[in-house]
């Protein structure tokens, strides 16, 4: 079966309408949404009433999980003093105008799904988080010590473990067996419809391929594929700069960073 | 959030149509399926393709996890196996990668609130988890699955009961919720059924009345679906179950 995979819209409409209709023309099976519906842009509630209109199961990242609580702290490790400061705008300007029942869904929607196989007589679990399965807001990046993501994903009892916050896609494949049995677990970063941060500025997410001969015994026998698709940027970093927030965000938009 | 959950369509078009107006109608945040979209009825391909169509997220029904196992031989001796091999090639792929479970976890006011949704049991897509079962028995299962909201199907019997599980003192309330049958009912009513959860912000273990459960029954043309079956090389009584909801 092909499951589509997306994340990190941060109320970018423009990009949302177009990743629907690019998946929509590759017709996968099932659909999930690891969270960030929400900040850094001016349709949150739009994007909102998109996804539960199509009622795709949907998981909370850091920023619904902050704007869920009408809370000032989205959970974002904001390095710089200006990003702190244009942090600040972009969650305050938020709250403003999140209305009552989409901050409602915000709220209530999960932490994680897992979606657990059993694919000739051994089990396969797909975990979906937004972050970590510790925690909403922890940056799970390509470079990390193998030994400690492997750890994470034991712990989690997740043999693919799917997940987006970073907006840097990406496919590892590690192998945690022991006594010469292979066990592969898979690290996919699905990477952001709304906000990619990889130096392309097209939106991006993932199609996965379950087999019926898909297990941790065999590394190739799934399939990631990562897609990226064009949107109208200029519309949605136009409307960053005809709005309260900081126009730093429509130059990320523009340039992919 | 408002979840659908549906099961046990058994390849009722005719029921399954009317179950998507209905649920459509009720605008729910997510749906899922819990198994058992084929069987006892001519129309599985139609019923999986609608499915796939609305990327409904499904789990296997014991009946789904039969098919890949059948020979060419058994498909050929009609009777009860008719059904299933009316399946198409895409549609058999479909339902060999199913998953099992589906496990929702959310985390409210810090609290840890685990949804599973399986077929039959957490072990078994044939296993059957009836409204009588022994309380301690059922509360093992729910804690063996790690699970606190335990959704299944398979008995195309819905209900819903509340399981008081004390730890240290302290109540936690458990759910068994059974979602009943879209497209084969046997709870002496006809209509096609399904189920309406709603977690809300202070939906919690510890809070008896904290989530909301809704049993919706649906009309639907049960005479015409009864007839296609008689017109059909599958037995008669299959015709007789859904006139008569047994």
């Amino acid at each position: 079966m092909t499951i589509a995979l997306f994340s990190d819209i941060h109320a970018n409409l423009p990009a949302l309408q177009a990743f629907f209709k690019d998946v929509e023309a590759r017709n996968p099976d099932s659909l999930y949404c690891l969270g960030d519906l929400v900040g850094y842009n001016i349709w949150p509630n739009e994007v909102i009433n998109e996804i539960r209109k199509r009622k795709i199961p949907t998981i909370a990242g850091n920023y619904d999980f902050g704007i869920g609580r009408a809370s000032n702290d989205c959970g974002c490790a904001y390095k710089t003093d200006d990003e702190k400061a244009n942090g600040a705008v972009s969650i305050s300007f938020t709250n403003e105008i999140v209305k009552d029942d989409e901050r409602a869904y915000l709220r209530t929607l999960p932490a994680h799904i897992k979606v657990e196989f059993q694919l000739n007589n051994d089990k396969l679990n797909l975990l979906l988080v937004h972050g970590s399965p510790r925690k909403i807001n922890e940056y799970l990046f390509e470079d990390r010590d193998e030994k400690s993501m492997l750890r994470i994903m034991e712990q989690a009892d997740a043999d693919i473990m799917c997940f987006g916050h970073t907006h840097k896609p990406y496919h590892r494949i590690m192998d945690g067996g022991v006594d010469g049995q292979h066990h592969f677990r898979h690290a996919i970063n699905i990477g952001s419809v709304g906000k990619p941060k990889d130096g392309n500025p097209q939106g991006g997410y993932v199609m996965l391929t379950i087999n019926d001969n898909s297990s941790v015994l065999d590394r190739e026998s799934l399939q990631v594929e990562f897609i990226r698709f064009d949107y109208d940027i200029e519309t949605a970093a136009k409307a960053v700069e005809n709005c309260p927030l900081p126009n730093a965000y429509a130059e990320s938009l523009r340039k992919g960073i | 959030m408002k979840i659908v959950l549906f099961s046990d369509v058994h390849a009722n078009l005719y029921a399954f149509e009317k179950a998507m107006q209905s649920i459509d109608a009720q605008q729910p945040d997510a749906i899922y399926c819990l198994g058992d979209l084929v069987g006892y009825h001519i129309y599985p391909n139609e019923v999986i393709n609608e499915v796939r169509k609305r990327g409904i997220a499904t789990i296997a029904g014991n009946h789904d996890a039969k098919v890949a196992k059948l020979t060419p031989e058994k498909l050929a001796e009609g009777g009860k196996n008719y059904a299933y091999s009316l399946i198409g090639d895409s549609e058999k792929a479909y339902l060999a990668t199913l998953p099992a479970h589906i496990r929702l976890e959310f985390k409210l006011k810090g609290q840890l609130l685990t949804v599973l949704l399986v077929h039959g049991s957490p072990t078994s897509n044939d296993e059957y988890l009836l409204a009588d079962k022994d309380e301690a028995e059922f509360i093992d299962v729910f804690t063996h699955a790690n699970a606190d909201i335990l959704c299944f199907g398979h008995s195309h019997k819905p209900y819903h009961r509340v399981l008081t599980n004390v730890v240290d003192g302290q109540a936690n309330y458990l759910h068994a919720i059974n979602t009943g049958s879209v497209g084969k009912p046997k709870d002496g009513n006809p209509q096609g059924g399904y189920v309406v959860l709603t977690i809300n912000d202070n939906s919690s273990t510890t809070v008896k009345n904290s989530v909301a459960i809704e049993f919706i029954r649906f009309d639907y043309d049960v005479e015409q679906a009864a007839k296609d079956i008689e017109d059909s090389p599958l037995s008669n009584e299959f015709a007789d179950m859904l006139r008569q909801a047994y």
